[in-house]
């Protein structure tokens, strides 16, 4: 006996556990068909695993799994199993720490063991959030914290602290995250040999994480963390694509509160789906490509125009211009709104049943992406604006014709950015400094910039300071900008 | 903590309005800065508690009380500041319901002695919501003294200097769910 991953429990629905989740976790951690499960037993089922592989993650599951581990923690030696709680994110631990966007490897409560105390059984309980979205040092960045963590990650990861757990080894830990303490750095250490491994599977380099740092944040909080979607179909964290990806969240966020604020909620409404979209995506190379052309090429254009845009007014001809330089060559742009049209298709099957795209990525995108007006704004709405000037573009249209179709499409688009809660708590120099940012960097034509005023002040009529601000740009000249 | 020329009653909060959202709790929080100087605090929920017998839920935006234990990342608390002599509203957003491993489910008379079970406490029958805000008269910064290693507060428990405390009685007559 010794590994299970856990079914079903008194006291929590049926829906709350992800077993299935966490077994899917384990066998890409695997990577192995020798690797398998039990019949359910008492709410639990053992994982079996006869292993036909090497290296370092196959054989410490197969330690795990087919050993019976009897740590004496000082009364006697007794038998410690480990328990894997997976999903649950509704799980708050004893002391009141939530444990969505986290993981942890309680010990056995009479081990005396850092975290001991919150763990009400004697077995070994590891416990992560199988929707996790949190982002970790990456190694050589100096401390950055742009490193996805994918839910296999975190699963081996803790399952290197319940490895010296049930072998009475636990290291030192200490508070501070940086440096790391021992325990933090051996677990760090163990969770790079699983992206090695994952890396060497996928033909890509690996990109590690730092040992030396145990910080970490949600990915929702940082302007650092990268498109996991990006990096996975343009096969690299560090690709020109993810780059030129950083880089326009970069300008849109530097130094901004309400750009801070944007992607907080993107992120959070980015990560409900796309860690999962990456692990269904991850075999299907053809289906990786038609995302890059149909989807991250487009939307890159996009964004980068967005930006030149925001660094120098640019004129409705200029816009076409800038436009039809990203489709010089005629063969790629027809190849483009090929492309294009086949996500708008997948897209638009409402039942999922296309016979390209998979069934579950659409299903997951319909449940978690669409419904999010983060989403809509910023990935889906831009590839569509694109898909129709490159439509107009092959039919003939010239620079100024493109240009004004493309400046009537960002009237419509940029003002109906989502507005954050976090506006109602600006002061108002801070407002003011804020909305003359959004009108420099995205609005730039008066129809835009007074449609968004209105629905700020719409959105926070109660609230002074942006009250205030808005009287005042009303007092000035419609549509002047700060 | 940090050097303190700070008054506790320099910030205080008052929660705006508690609100189910789907499947989530809405907290709106309003912060008033009477001091002279910037306020820093915590703005993201650090740890839930609920106490069924009171129906009190405690948001803490604090690491005071929390244990370090094995974990796959630390992960620091959001800081933001607030002016002086000035508001901030902070909106905060928590499951409307949580769930804890059971104490009671492995105590002797059970079926099984060592059995892991859970408890599910609804947040949607709270009667009162209590918000702590940890703050300090200076910006968060990363203690690299060797002396911090040695503590067993967690870093932001280390740096905070109050607390700005805030409750609400819910009506017994609940807001529908949007």
């Amino acid at each position: 006996m010794a590994t299970f991953i856990l079914q079903d429990a008194t006291g929590i629905g049926s829906d709350d556990l992800d077993p299935a989740r966490g077994f899917i976790d384990m066998a890409i951690i695997a990577n192995d068909t020798g690797l398998g499960m039990a019949d359910p037993a008492a709410g639990k089922q053992r994982l079996v695993y006869a292993r036909t592989g090497n290296g370092p993650p196959r054989l410490r599951l197969d330690a795990m799994i087919n050993t019976a581990f009897s740590p004496n923690y000082g009364s006697g030696a007794n038998n410690v199993d480990t328990i894997v709680v997976a999903g649950l994110k509704s799980l708050v631990l004893d002391d009141g720490t939530p444990m969505a966007d986290n993981g942890t490897a309680l010990p056995p409560k009479s081990s005396g063991l850092p975290g001991a105390s919150l763990n009400p059984t004697e077995q070994c309980l590891v416990i992560y959030d199988t929707q996790l979205a949190i982002c970790v040092a990456r190694d050589g960045s100096g401390g950055v914290l742009d490193l996805p963590v994918s839910p296999p990650v975190a699963l081996y990861h803790e399952f290197s602290h319940a490895f010296r757990i049930i072998n009475n080894t636990l290291l030192a830990l200490t508070v501070a995250c940086d440096p790391s303490s021992p325990e933090e750095r051996a677990a760090i250490i163990d969770e790079n040999d699983l992206r090695t491994d994952l890396a060497t599977r996928a033909g890509v380099s690996a990109t590690l994480r730092d040992p030396g740092i145990h910080c970490g944040r949600l990915a929702s909080d940082g302007e650092e963390c990268c498109c996991i979607i990006a990096t996975l179909v343009s096969k690299s964290p560090r690709s020109q694509q993810v780059q030129r990806l950083r880089c326009a969240r970069d300008h849109f966020v530097r130094g901004t509160e309400v750009g801070h604020a944007f992607f907080d909620h993107f992120f959070r409404d980015y990560y409900a789906f796309s860690p999962q979209a990456c692990t269904l995506m991850a075999g299907d190379q053809s289906l990786r490509h038609q995302l890059l052309e149909g989807f991250v090429e487009p939307l890159l254009d996009f964004w980068n125009m967005m930006v030149e845009r925001g660094r120098c007014v640019m004129g409705s001809t200029q816009l076409g211009a800038a436009f039809i330089a990203l489709h010089a060559d005629r063969g790629h742009a027809e190849q483009r709104r090929a492309a294009l049209q086949r996500t708008s298709a997948y897209w638009e099957s409402g039942d999922g049943q296309s016979a390209e795209a998979p069934a579950q990525l659409m299903a997951l995108l319909r449940e978690r992406a669409w419904p999010s007006p983060y989403m809509q704004w910023a990935l889906v709405a831009p590839v569509r604006l694109m898909q129709a000037l490159l439509t107009r573009y092959l039919a003939g249209a010239d620079a100024p014709a493109i240009g004004r179709a493309f400046t009537e499409a960002l009237d419509a688009w940029a003002p109906e950015v989502p507005i954050s809660t976090l506006w109602a708590g600006l002061p108002a120099a801070q407002v003011r400094r804020e909305l003359g940012f959004c009108e420099r960097a995205l609005l730039q034509t008066t129809k835009s910039k007074t449609r968004f005023r209105q629905r700020l002040g719409e959105r926070f009529p109660d609230i002074t300071a942006v009250a205030g601000v808005l009287g005042r740009l009303q007092t000035i000249h419609k549509g002047d900008t700060w | 903590m940090v050097s303190d020329h700070s008054k506790p009653g320099d910030l205080t909060a008052a929660i705006q309005s508690v609100a189910p959202v789907d499947t989530r709790l809405q907290v709106v929080v309003r912060l008033q800065n009477k001091a002279e100087r910037a306020l820093h605090y915590v703005a993201d929920v650090r740890a839930m508690r609920y106490d069924p017998t009171t129906r009190t839920l405690t948001l803490a935006l604090s690491d005071e009380g929390r244990e370090v234990i094995p974990s796959l990342a630390g992960k620091l608390p959001l800081f933001r500041h607030v002016d002086p002599g000035s508001e901030a509203e902070i909106h905060l957003s928590v499951p409307d319901r949580i769930v804890k491993l059971s104490r009671s489910a492995g105590s002797a008379g059970s079926a099984e002695p060592d059995e892991l079970a859970f408890e599910t406490q609804q947040l949607a029958d709270v009667r009162e919501v209590v918000v702590e805000v940890a703050w300090a008269d200076v910006p968060y910064y990363h203690d690299t003294r060797a002396s911090a290693l040695q503590d067993a507060r967690l870093p932001a428990a280390r740096w905070e200097q109050h607390k700005a405390r805030a409750t609400k009685r819910q009506d017994k007559k609940r807001a529908p769910k949007s």
